[in-house]
């Protein structure tokens, strides 16, 4: 088979998401459908029921947890408790342990069991009293000196005797101080004999206490490697995270996504390093030193870059400089006049340029300039992208707010019915986050790697295409069954187009994801001709598809039949029996049966 | 509770002791005799160092909320010393205020704590001249020289003993 045909195969199984987004014809394609070939393109509806089920359940199979605080203290305690037990300490002195070893109960169970009398010194927990006063009626404060009742006198494990206000005072001291006061020691240079939490409660302030108790809460996130606080601004829950997992995108459940490595929001398909490349690029002074050297000349006299938009080379600076000059050679203006060739040109320049003068300069800022214009093409679709984000975010809220009530009203049908528009927008929201990363992946994707480039181009352009569709769908169409009087009565047209759209748009997601993710390695970068490989590459990714559900098999109008067992509804486009005489889904009869 | 009351009271009482039962090695007194926040010391540079023979003046300068934080301590005198700034500061770890290592990570024993006196943060600086820190030096130039040239080190701290003592 030589590549024309490879690449028509190709076509064919790309085509049928193709012709589902964009809805145009596909007739070109179809005449190569009898194509014993095609069948391989095919058999993955055999075994679409298996691949679909693994790919739900990776989706499901979450490799972390969203905890609310009342989970987060139920975690700590639970943890406490195991280690209370098993090490058969008080909870005060299991929760020293604890934060002294990050919260980890695997590693406090292997420090304490290996050498409990170091780990003991090293966090403070004492035994026994390193000081006795068993006949003391009344006991010097070893901070104010002054002689006190045994009822005003406390101390920790070790005996030290302090009096309570004393106590109060260097408590709150370092409460003030910051969550350094978890590591709370007695005040006894040669005591190292820790605080907890039951002293605290007993000594100082509410104020404080709920200060301490706070800090304890937090530390158990912060210092703990399983645990970061969602980084949205204001929410207050935290993520754990089954470390060693391989995705790193988590959702809270603010509904935030981000990345748990890096805490940035979360950025699949592109990895952790160059979504920091991309963010330190977009914020960095680089690119405006870009524009300007690539739009700029600096005035000969005072240095201040200075861009030409109109006019004739006969250039005067802005006051105090107002340095006249050649906008071509930069030499004074006074040098000219009719013999270095008028106002329109410059002899000299012309000139010195023939004589190579000029080269250097012209060349980096040629290059500039080309550098920049890439950056800003792959900046400006990024950004867009990113805004359409927010747009989307927003109008799913108003959705959420006005509109799905409005629609339940008029559609006389109850809210649970109408979760297919929140779905449809929830995925949006989502793609529309994908494809922003895929142009910080685009920047990054080595000009070299022709086919690649190319195959990633195409499947971006059709991820875009597919995502308008949807987008379009979830905006545009559902106005008529909002504004119009009377409502229309093909709601469930409707429906039926805007979950399939949510879901073929979601399993082609899917997939692009995963592409990208291992560096699109169907492509064939040694391929000698790139055209070739970027045609099996799309069979491939074509074929990677098949974890796409049976109710979302789509194709478009134009091939609403083909010789494989199926055919195509028109309306609503879903994949039916070749022995169905109507559409399974909307009951549509099916055209050129 | 560290009230300024309490604050003046310790301070008061730790005065009175220092009055009746001196410490070998320093003297105490305040600048102001209205002042009990700032006190006057007179340290004596510990027999058998190269500080020996010096009487150096130093300023404790106390926080309303001592002792619940550090002093300020720094020397009038000239001193040439890894630990003591060129404005005569003096930087010791038990004079760091406990906010400073938020994370605990400095050992309990070297940080303040509310039990120090003025009689033990002197014999801390007084251990401090003879045996300097040049892991943490404030004086970069006096550490660098403690190390590589003990013998110009030891020119410039006999210098600074003989000015203390013309002093007097």
């Amino acid at each position: 088979m030589d590549s024309e045909d490879d690449m028509h195969d190709a076509n064919d199984a790309e085509s049928m998401d193709d012709d589902y987004y964009s809805g145009d014809t596909a007739v070109e394609y179809s005449e190569d459908d009898d194509d014993g070939d095609d069948d391989g393109d095919y058999e993955f509806d055999n075994d679409s029921v298996d691949s679909d089920d693994v790919s739900t359940s990776r989706r499901q199979q979450k490799n972390y947890i969203a905890l609310k605080e009342a989970d987060i203290r139920q975690h700590q305690e639970n943890e406490i408790t195991t280690i209370s037990t098993v090490l058969s300490i008080s909870r005060v002195d299991a929760s020293i342990l604890l934060r002294h070893y990050h919260w980890s109960v695997s590693n406090v169970h292997e420090v304490w069991f290996a050498d409990e009398d170091r780990v003991r010194k090293a966090v403070g927990l004492l035994e026994r009293p390193v000081v006795r006063f068993p006949n003391a009626k009344e006991l010097t404060c070893g901070i104010c000196f002054e002689s006190f009742p045994l009822d005003r006198i406390s101390s920790a494990a070790c005996g030290h005797p302090f009096c309570n206000l004393c106590w109060r005072a260097y408590m709150s001291t370092s409460i003030d101080g910051g969550p350094g006061c978890l590591m709370l020691r007695c005040p006894d240079p040669s005591c190292g004999a820790a605080i907890g939490q039951d002293m605290i409660n007993l000594l100082v302030s509410e104020e404080d206490k709920e200060k301490y108790a706070r800090y304890l809460l937090r530390s158990y996130i912060e210092d703990n490697r399983k645990t970061k606080w969602c980084p949205a601004p204001g929410c207050e829950y935290a993520v754990e995270f089954v470390v060693g997992s391989e995705n790193y995108d988590v959702s809270c459940l603010c509904s935030y996504g981000f990345c748990w490595n890096c805490t940035e929001e979360a950025h699949r398909p592109v990895d952790c390093g160059t979504v920091a490349k991309w963010i330190m690029k977009n914020s960095a002074e680089s690119e405006n030193m870009n524009w300007i050297l690539a739009n700029s000349k600096p005035c000969p006299k005072c240095k201040r870059p200075i861009e030409k938009n109109q006019g004739c080379m006969h250039m005067t600076c802005t006051p105090p400089c107002k340095f006249e000059f050649c906008w071509l050679c930069l030499g004074a203006w006074s040098d000219h006049g009719e013999r270095t060739g008028g106002f329109y040109a410059c002899n000299r320049y012309e000139a010195a340029k023939q004589e190579g003068a000029y080269d250097e300069t012209e060349r980096r800022r040629e290059m500039a300039k080309n550098s920049l214009e890439r950056y800003t093409h792959y900046y400006e679709r990024w950004a867009t992208n990113q805004s359409s984000r927010q747009k989307a975010l927003a109008d799913l809220h108003q959705m959420q707010t006005v509109n799905l009530e409005k629609l339940s009203d008029k559609q006389s049908q109850p809210e649970s019915q109408l979760k297919f528009i929140t779905e449809a927008w929830l995925q949006i929201v989502e793609c529309r986050r994908v494809l922003k990363w895929t142009y910080a992946y685009g920047y990054y994707l080595p000009e070299p790697e022709q086919a690649k480039r190319q195959f990633f181009e195409y499947l971006q352009g059709e991820a875009e295409a597919g995502l308008e569709r949807l987008h379009q769908c979830a905006e545009k169409d559902v106005q008529a069954y909002l504004g119009a009087e009377p409502p229309p009565t093909d709601f469930n047209d409707f429906r039926t187009k805007l979950a399939g759209l949510t879901s073929v748009t979601r399993n082609y997601f899917e997939n692009l994801v995963r592409a990208l993710e291992n560096g699109l390695s169907d492509v064939d970068s040694q391929g000698a001709s790139s055209k070739t490989a970027t045609a099996k590459s799309v069979a491939a990714f074509g074929k990677g598809k098949s974890g796409r559900g049976k109710s979302s098999r789509a194709g478009g109008p134009s091939k609403n039949s083909d010789d494989h067992g199926f055919w195509t509804c028109d309306q609503c486009t879903y994949f039916n029996t070749r022995s169905l005489p109507t559409c399974e889904m909307c009951h549509q009869p099916r055209r050129n049966a | 509770m560290a009230s300024p009351s309490q604050a003046s009271l310790l301070l008061q009482k730790q005065l009175k002791d220092l009055c009746k039962q001196p410490v070998d090695g320093f003297s105490a007194g305040l600048v102001d005799e209205s002042n009990l926040f700032k006190w006057s010391v007179v340290i004596t540079g510990p027999p058998d160092t190269l500080y020996e023979g010096g009487f150096f003046n130093a300023v404790m300068t106390f926080p309303s909320d001592y002792p619940n934080s550090p002093p300020a301590v720094r020397f009038t005198s000239e001193v040439w010393h890894p630990n003591v700034y060129s404005d005569g500061k003096v930087c010791i770890s038990t004079l760091h205020p406990p906010g400073d290592d938020p994370n605990g990570y400095e050992l309990a024993s070297e940080r303040w704590t509310p039990v120090h006196t003025v009689e033990s943060i002197v014999l801390s600086i007084i251990s401090m001249l003879s045996s300097p820190n040049d892991e943490s030096p404030a004086n970069v130039e006096a550490a660098k020289e403690w190390r590589e040239r003990r013998g110009d080190f030891r020119k410039k701290v006999s210098r600074c003993v003989r000015k203390s003592q013309e002093m007097l």
